[in-house]
């Protein structure tokens, strides 16, 4: 609402959306000439090197591991699940940072969203990617995936079990990728006739001529995609809660100490869209960085991305702490061993890593200073993601090895094949992300056109 | 703009006098259960208490929220917030009921109970009566030197101060996370323990959300009432009440998602400690209570609330608000009272079998009039002693161009 304002509350104005000066031209000019003219750099054939060899990685994991089978991993009775679930919930969770930006903070008119929401949802489906891999490969043989979770109808009368949060998973996580992708692609459309309009080739004019759908920007065109664009977001707004939540309940129906809490579902969903914010600063402050995007990802966006991690970031602290102390309180001796080993067992280190990232380092947000500092924040926002998915490291291997019965403890050591897949999934996440800037608007223009102050007439947009 | 010092209608005083009659005729009634029925006049208390205490807090939360965030829509009801914050010194003097209904409302109070019960003497560390009742006083404490700061500062800042704007926005920082933690505990301490064997990790986010949605619900029954009478009439317009309406509806779909977490999850598990609290709510007719919630607390004003027209007519919110406010009372009702049998005896007093069953005394009528009118003439007290607006706020100019939004 206040980005007219001059605050004169304070001796550091609050930084603009946009940098001063920009006009219709020079915003259409910068985003699509990172796509059509501009020479590819050497820092990108770099970045996309690390990312095709990470990706090769990937290949060769699932390759082994549909020769040979899940043994090659390091999960086993007692802990039946580790790296696919814990890489599942961490790559499910980056991506809410992208619905929330693209949905929610499109219904409540936030101007500051416009330059970084077509970059975060497509952080957003390619993480959704990455996470659908693992409940996929974790069966071992994928092509029958179809059989054991889709309730197609078979004249033997087996059905999945309804009342399993796996099965409920499967839903939430492909309408949230389905929704997630129409949604990305709808936003697009505008921009790919932009870049069809300014092609120099015909293969390029072919290609986005096809993508734009034959969008030519008439009145008509406009009305019915600001009507299609606003009813996706809010059909996306409930996925940001929904899809986490459900991912909680994978967790939580069970009885298991440690898993079984009610807290469980607005604690893993604040804790999505933490992580999703620190991955969506991972990736802008490099990207403004190389392509001159200051302009337009400007301190303001930093500001307020850090802001949203401090406040999602203090509810997952909350959770922790109610997490302890209603272990104790509930006077269950199972919940107090099991957060009595989460603290001291042989898995503490990575539980008090995380309390060091997720509930004591957050507190330097509240720092103007701290905010002000792009170098720190990009270290800062790495380490998040690391927090996070030590988290979900903790709660879901902590508390199955050591379970009700002593004489079935044991410990979970990954295997190399573990660490390969996990980063072979960074690999495709980096690839693709390489490919969207390259070769796609990475933020969107024509919504950048608004804001501009030559747009500055008709103030109401997205009414 | 013809008047600019937003000077408070004058026939606040008739309602503030209202107010104050209702609540006398009700502690009245309430000092005769005292008398007759004391073990029901805590219980009712207690509830009452919550309901009108939730809406001070809830007050001062969604204040520190628009502090933090800005926005129109908290620009023009700030001074609302700040004058329902301001009732937490009355607060503070009204818990004193609960502190002498310890022995009622609390089993762990006793000695000789929790001497036969082994969980009772686990969580004696944190259940004993010295340091439920330290907790409160520094609840109390903090609570009090929030709203008596930003009070403070406001008034400082109508003043031509503009440097108190981000000690506001400093202290609302740091004062959400104290009230988080508190709230959570105060939960614990004054209602969860009320059935001392039982716990969630979710309850402290139950009240929370109750809180903001009564606190919302009674901003829309304010603002209704402002709009109608000069100077504010130039000032709320149909946009704000959307803008209250939509923040309403997220509040009510938020209590619905809580509720139903734990619900969901405390049944699936089935577990021996957690389940005997939803058998003992959708049993013995307090079931009908469970469907009546989700239906007028969820069900219904989440389909009226989804009409852009009804959100913008402030005459047929205020209906919706006045229903959410008798259901936030029903829902306090329904945590505490299906731990009490009809005599206003705790169910966990003494070991063994006891059940209680559905029940509404004539002091959980009396108590949060009582209560009620207390509370509203002391808010008006307030209301009446500063613009409505901030007049020297430097973003109430902004603010109140601002077509809404938020």
């Amino acid at each position: 609402m206040a980005d007219t304002l001059q605050h004169s509350v304070d001796e550091r104005p609050t930084p603009p959306v946009i940098e001063p000066g920009h006009t219709f031209a020079s915003v259409t000019d910068t985003i699509s000439n990172i796509v059509l003219t501009r020479r590819t750099s050497i820092g990108w054939f770099l970045g996309f090197l690390i990312a095709f060899i990470l990706l090769m990685v990937l290949n060769l994991t699932i390759g082994k591991l549909l020769l040979t089978g899940i043994g090659i991993w390091g999960n086993n009775v007692p802990v039946g699940w580790a790296f696919d679930i814990i890489n599942f919930v961490w790559w499910i969770g980056i991506g809410h940072a992208g619905t929330l930006i693209s949905a929610i903070l499109l219904l409540f008119r936030q101007q500051w969203r416009t330059s970084i929401n077509r970059f975060a949802e497509a952080m957003t489906l390619f993480a959704v990617a990455c996470a659908a891999m693992f409940p996929l490969l974790h069966t071992g043989r994928p092509w029958l995936a179809i059989y054991w979770l889709f309730p197609y109808p078979n004249t033997m009368g087996l059905w999945p079990q309804f009342r399993s949060p796996l099965i409920w998973d499967v839903f939430a996580v492909s309408t949230y990728g389905t929704v997630s992708a129409l949604f990305w692609f709808v936003g697009l459309v505008p921009d790919l006739a932009t870049l069809r309009d300014r092609a120099d080739s015909k293969v390029k004019k072919m290609i986005f001529g096809v993508l734009s759908l034959g969008w030519r920007g008439s009145a008509r065109h406009w009305h019915r995609y600001e009507t299609a664009y606003l009813l996706l977001a809010g059909l996306s707004t409930p996925l940001v809660l929904s899809v986490h939540t459900v991912v909680s309940f994978d967790f939580a129906v069970s009885q298991v100490p440690g898993w079984h809490a009610t807290i469980f579902p607005p604690y893993f969903v604040a804790g999505a869209i933490y992580s999703g914010f620190a991955m969506v600063m991972t990736l802008a402050i490099p990207m403004r960085k190389a392509y001159g995007l200051e302009g337009f990802i400007t301190m303001r966006h930093i500001h307020n991305m850090t802001k949203v991690m401090l406040a999602t970031g203090m509810i997952v602290a909350y959770g922790y702490a109610n997490e302890a102390f209603f272990a104790w309180y509930s006077a269950n001796p199972y919940e107090e061993y099991m957060m009595a080993n989460r603290m001291g067992g042989p898995y503490g280190t990575f539980y008090w890593s995380l309390i060091a990232i997720n509930a004591a380092m957050i507190q330097l947000f509240w720092f103007r200073k701290v905010r002000d500092n792009v170098a720190l924040l990009f270290v800062l926002s790495l380490l998040v993601n690391v927090g996070m998915w030590l988290e979900r490291f903790v709660i879901i291997v902590t508390s199955l090895h050591r379970d009700f019965l002593p004489s079935s403890w044991d410990m979970f050591y990954p295997t190399r094949w573990d660490w390969g897949m996990y980063a072979g999934t960074i690999g495709l996440f980096m690839a693709l992300f390489f490919l969207f800037i390259r070769f796609l608007p990475a933020i969107s223009i024509f919504e950048m056109r608004t804001i501009v102050p030559e747009a500055k007439l008709r103030t109401e947009h997205h009414g | 703009m013809a008047d600019t010092s937003y000077a408070p209608p004058a026939d606040i005083d008739a309602r503030r006098t209202a107010a104050l009659v209702a609540g006398l005729l009700g502690l009245a009634v309430c000092a005769v259960g005292f008398a007759v029925a004391r073990d029901q006049f805590f219980r009712a208390w207690l509830i009452a208490y919550l309901l009108w205490l939730g809406v001070s807090l809830g007050s001062m939360g969604l204040m520190m929220i628009h502090h933090l965030s800005g926005g129109s829509w908290g620009m023009v009801v700030r001074r609302v917030f700040e004058a329902a914050s301001r009732t937490l010194p009355l607060m503070t003097v009204l818990f004193v009921p609960v502190w002498l209904g310890m022995a009622t409302l609390y089993p762990w109070t006793h000695p000789e109970h929790v001497a036969a019960d082994e969980i009772l003497q686990h969580k004696a560390a944190y259940l004993n009566t010295p340091f439920f009742l330290l907790r409160a006083a520094f609840y109390f404490l903090g609570w009090n030197l929030i709203a008596l700061f930003l009070s403070r500062w406001s008034k400082a800042q109508d003043e031509g101060d503009t440097a108190v704007t981000r000690k506001m926005q400093r202290l609302s920082g740091g004062g959400l996370v104290f009230y988080a933690l508190t709230i959570t505990a105060a939960a614990v301490d004054w209602v969860m323990s009320i059935n001392p064997h039982w716990f969630s990790t979710l309850y402290g986010f139950i009240f929370m959300g109750g809180q903001g949605l009564s606190a919302l619900a009674f901003v829309i029954l304010i603002a209704a009432f402002l709009s109608k009478r000069a100077p504010m009439n130039d000032v709320l317009k149909a946009n704000h009440f959307h803008d209250f309406g939509k923040l309403t509806l997220a509040f009510v779909m938020l209590w619905a998602y809580f509720q139903f977490s734990q619900y969901l999850l405390i049944y699936a598990a089935n577990l021996v400690e957690e389940i005997p609290y939803y058998i003992t709510r959708t049993t013995h007719g307090w079931q009908y209570v469970a469907l009546f919630l989700i239906l007028c607390q969820f069900i219904l004003p989440f389909s009226l609330l989804l009409s852009r027209d009804l959100k913008r007519a402030s005459n047929r919110l205020v209906i919706v608000a006045i229903g959410l406010l008798v259901m936030r009372f029903i829902d306090l009702y329904f945590l505490v009272s299906p731990e009490f049998d009809a005599a206003g005896m705790n169910l966990h007093m003494e070991a063994g079998e006891h059940e209680g069953g559905f029940f509404l005394h004539w002091l959980d009528i009396a108590a949060p009039v009582g209560i009620g009118g207390i509370w509203v003439w002391m808010f008006f007290t307030q209301l009446r002693q500063r613009p409505l607006l901030p007049i020297r706020d430097p973003y109430l100019q902004d603010a109140l161009e601002s077509t809404g939004g938020h």
